[in-house]
Formats: structure tokens, C-alpha cells, sequence
């Protein structure tokens, strides 16, 4: 076994992770070859010398500052709609359910509302039609004029909820963009192999981008995208060598 | 020791620094697993909020203190809580409690390391600038010099040796929290070891070793 054998597997060595014969021929050559002795002991040294840091404590009023923090949250969140708090509840469990089916639950429950809290008038059901034919017909989604206070306004619900999946993916590709302006200006410190892994991934998240036809996969997309290219700016060597996690 | 007898200060002002009626708590017995801890955080109750953030402080400060930097890492690890118990409602137990709290402190120490646009803390020149080890305080000297390596180190190599030299994780472990292969951990934490035995040299080896 030669020293470019061994020195690839010190790390796994000193942590003990070599058993049986992989471990024996590691420490058969260490105890001829001063070079790889000498390695093996700083290794050591180092990894003993990261385990026996100190301990850093937080500052005693951390906790207190988190309590504030959380408070504020929690006023700030009182002052939300209803229906708007109810979808951020909803939101991580999206990937499981069509937006379709949403933004149907959502007229389902928006007419047995009104039914419960005015008479309806079928008039008014046709007028207001379901998001998928608001958005069939190319309607602008931008908010109606303000009822007066205290009425609810249904319109707007609907037609929010309709624009939603839209909105979303229009955030997902601005932080993308922006991440790629990032990635530009560290790129510079990588390597030719690294550019050019980079490049590859890149241009396969963004062909798989273009693919999708729906918001949802088009949205999972961007995720895929923004969470390779904020490995390959902050993590280096673990995006850019293996093209991050697929 | 016991951690919630520290005093914990309330620089609470105006209308939000009044007392607040808190949640009955429905638990009668010691918060003694992770599934109690969770369901009473997720009800409100500042005993049990108090608990998860004294049995998770210090390791978040430090894995934030140790990526970010010092003046950093309160920032960074308060946004940590402050996460922690606003997702705590969405936490769906795929991971270990504190797998899933280890990867919002190293996802959120990253992403201000990426906000910040900063990739090195300091210069390898800070390394220079740093006192040859007397013999007589050759560890604390050490441990001045590794610290001051691990802020040269690019952000993942530097998350990578937090996670497994500093805080004692498995390679499972570490793969969890920074989502990716074990086998990609592990050939990290060799080229990170790598990059720190060249950072700091002969600062290794003791006044009569022999290189």
C-alpha cells in the first residue's frame, strides 16, 4: 500500500470506521512511513484539538430577546385575516393537493358562508365566477374597490386565491434570479470543473423549469433550483462537486 | 445543574411587557420525551418553550457562533428560536427533533453567510497575525488558532467540522442536517481536515516534534 492509498483514508481511519484488514494495512504502513505518521498525527491532534473547543454560551438575555421577538410575531399575527392565516397553515401541505382543489374548497366554503350570512342571490353567484374561468378569461386579479368596513368582501378571497399559485412562482423566480446574480460574483473562486458542474446543473434545473406546463411542478421546480444554487454559493465543494442533492 | 433556574431578565417594554395568561398546561408529568415537548410548545406554554430553548441553546449558539462569527451569532441564533417555535406547528416528525433544529441553525447561519455576501470571517493573514504557541499554554493557544482556521475555511467545510469534530455528531447525523449523501460528508470532513492541517501547519505539533 502506498502513501497516496493511505492518506485518503486517515480521516476514516483515525475516527475508527476502518475494521478488520482495512484498518490493519492503514497502520501496517503508518509504522514505516514517517511522512504519513506525521499526517496521521496532526490529524489527530486537530480532530482532538475541534472536540475540546470550548463550549460557547449565548448571552443570558437571548431568551428574553426570543420572547419579545415571538410576542411581536404573535401580535402581528392577530392582525391577519382569518382566511390568510388559515393558508399559511395550508401552505406546506400544498405539494399535496391541486391548487384546483383548493381554490374549489375555498368557493365551496366561500358559498355555504354566504348562504349561512346573507341571503343569496343567484345573480350574484354568476357574477362572481370560480378562479380557474376568472383565470380562463384572462381577468386582471388586482383587488376590487374596498367594501364598505365591516362587510366581508368574498371577491376578493376568491380572486386572491386564484392569483396565489401565480404570485408564488413569480417569487420563486426572482429569488432565483437574484441567487444567480450571487452565484456570478462568487464563481470567480471556483474551480474549471466546478464552473462547469455548476453550469450543467443549472441549465438542467432551468430546462426543467421550462418543461413544467402547471404552477405546481413549475413551482417545484424554482424550489429545486433555489436550494442548488444557495448550496453552490454557500457550501462550495458539497454542491459544486456532485451537483448537490437531486 | 438546573438549566431553567437561570435568570432570564425581561427587557420586555410598553404593552407587550405585561403579564400574560398562559395556557393550562394538560401535561402533569416532567416534559420527559420530544413528542410532550413538542405538543405543549405547540399549545403556548412558556414552561415548555423555556425547556426546548435551554436544552437547545448552547448547541445552537455554538454552531452559529462557530459559522457565522461572534458578532453574529446571537442574530442568527435568536432567528433560529424565533423559527423553531413559529414551525414547530408544521413539524411533522420526518427527522429527530434536534436533526430538524441542527439544520434551520446551519440553513440559517448559511444563508446569512450568503445575505451577508461574505465568505471568509477573516483573511489567512489573521492566522499569521496570531502568537506562536509557548509551550505552557500550547492547548488554549491551539484552540485560539483552530478557531481562528475555522473562520477561513469556506462556509461548508466550516458547517461540516462544526457538526461532526465540534458538536460529536455521526456522519448520519451530519448527512441529515446538511441533506446530502454520508458518503459526500465524509469525503468533506476529510478535504476540511485537509484544508485546516494546512491552515495551521506546524501550530499541530508540539516544540519537539519533528516534521
Amino acid at each position: 500500500m502506498t502513501c497516496d492509498d493511505v492518506r485518503p483514508r486517515l480521516t476514516a481511519y483515525l475516527d475508527g470506521e476502518l475494521e478488520g484488514d482495512r484498518g490493519t494495512v492503514v497502520r501496517g504502513h503508518l509504522r514505516t512511513c514517517a511522512a504519513c505518521r506525521q499526517v496521521a498525527t496532526d490529524e489527530a491532534t486537530l480532530r482532538d484539538g475541534m472536540r475540546a473547543l470550548p463550549t460557547v454560551d449565548p448571552p443570558a438575555a437571548m431568551w428574553a430577546s426570543i420572547q419579545a421577538q415571538l410576542a411581536i410575531a404573535e401580535v402581528e399575527e392577530s392582525k391577519r385575516p382569518s382566511w390568510r392565516r388559515a393558508l399559511s397553515r395550508w401552505t406546506p401541505m400544498l405539494p399535496r393537493f391541486a391548487v384546483g382543489g383548493l381554490a374549489a374548497a375555498a368557493a365551496v366554503t366561500v358559498l355555504w358562508w354566504r348562504s349561512h350570512r346573507e341571503p343569496v342571490q343567484i345573480s350574484q353567484v354568476v357574477d362572481h365566477p370560480s378562479p380557474e374561468i376568472q383565470a380562463s378569461r384572462d381577468i386582471p386579479t388586482a383587488t376590487p374597490s374596498s367594501p364598505p368596513f365591516g362587510a366581508p368582501s368574498f371577491d376578493d378571497v376568491t380572486a386572491d386565491l386564484a392569483a396565489e399559485p401565480a404570485r408564488t412562482t413569480a417569487t420563486y423566480a426572482e429569488t432565483a434570479t437574484e441567487l444567480v446574480t450571487l452565484a456570478a460574483e462568487v464563481r470567480p473562486g471556483w474551480t474549471d470543473e466546478q464552473r462547469a458542474t455548476f453550469d450543467a446543473r443549472v441549465a438542467e434545473l432551468r430546462a426543467a423549469v421550462d418543461r413544467a406546463t402547471d404552477e405546481r411542478p413549475r413551482q417545484r421546480a424554482w424550489r429545486a433550483m433555489i436550494r442548488y444554487l444557495q448550496q453552490a454559493i454557500v457550501r462550495d465543494d458539497v454542491a459544486l462537486a456532485s451537483g448537490g442533492v437531486h | 445543574m438546573n438549566e431553567l433556574a437561570e435568570p432570564i431578565g425581561s427587557p420586555l417594554t410598553g404593552p407587550l411587557a405585561g403579564p400574560l395568561a398562559e395556557p393550562r398546561p394538560r401535561i402533569a408529568a416532567a416534559l420527559t420525551d420530544d413528542n410532550e415537548l413538542i405538543a405543549a410548545c405547540r399549545r403556548g406554554e412558556a414552561r415548555a418553550m423555556e425547556r426546548l430553548y435551554h436544552q437547545y441553546k448552547r448547541r445552537v449558539f455554538g454552531m452559529a457562533h462557530r459559522i457565522v462569527g461572534a458578532s453574529d451569532a446571537e442574530e442568527v441564533a435568536q432567528e433560529v428560536f424565533v423559527r423553531i417555535f413559529r414551525a414547530l406547528a408544521n413539524f411533522r416528525g420526518d427527522s429527530a427533533l434536534s436533526t430538524w433544529i441542527y439544520r434551520l441553525t446551519v440553513n440559517a447561519s448559511l444563508s446569512h453567510l450568503a445575505k451577508r455576501g461574505r465568505r471568509h470571517e477573516v483573511g489567512d493573514d489573521g492566522l499569521t497575525d496570531l502568537p506562536a504557541p509557548p509551550p505552557a499554554e500550547r492547548d488554549s493557544a491551539l484552540a485560539s488558532r483552530i478557531e481562528a482556521a475555522l473562520a477561513v475555511l469556506p462556509p461548508g467545510y466550516r458547517a461540516i467540522l462544526v457538526l461532526h469534530d465540534v458538536e460529536g455528531l455521526s456522519h448520519e447525523e451530519c448527512a441529515a442536517i446538511l441533506e446530502c449523501r454520508v458518503g459526500t460528508c465524509k469525503s468533506q470532513l476529510h478535504k476540511a481536515r485537509a484544508r485546516m492541517r494546512d491552515l495551521l501547519g506546524d501550530s499541530l505539533r508540539g516544540p519537539g516534534d519533528a516534521r
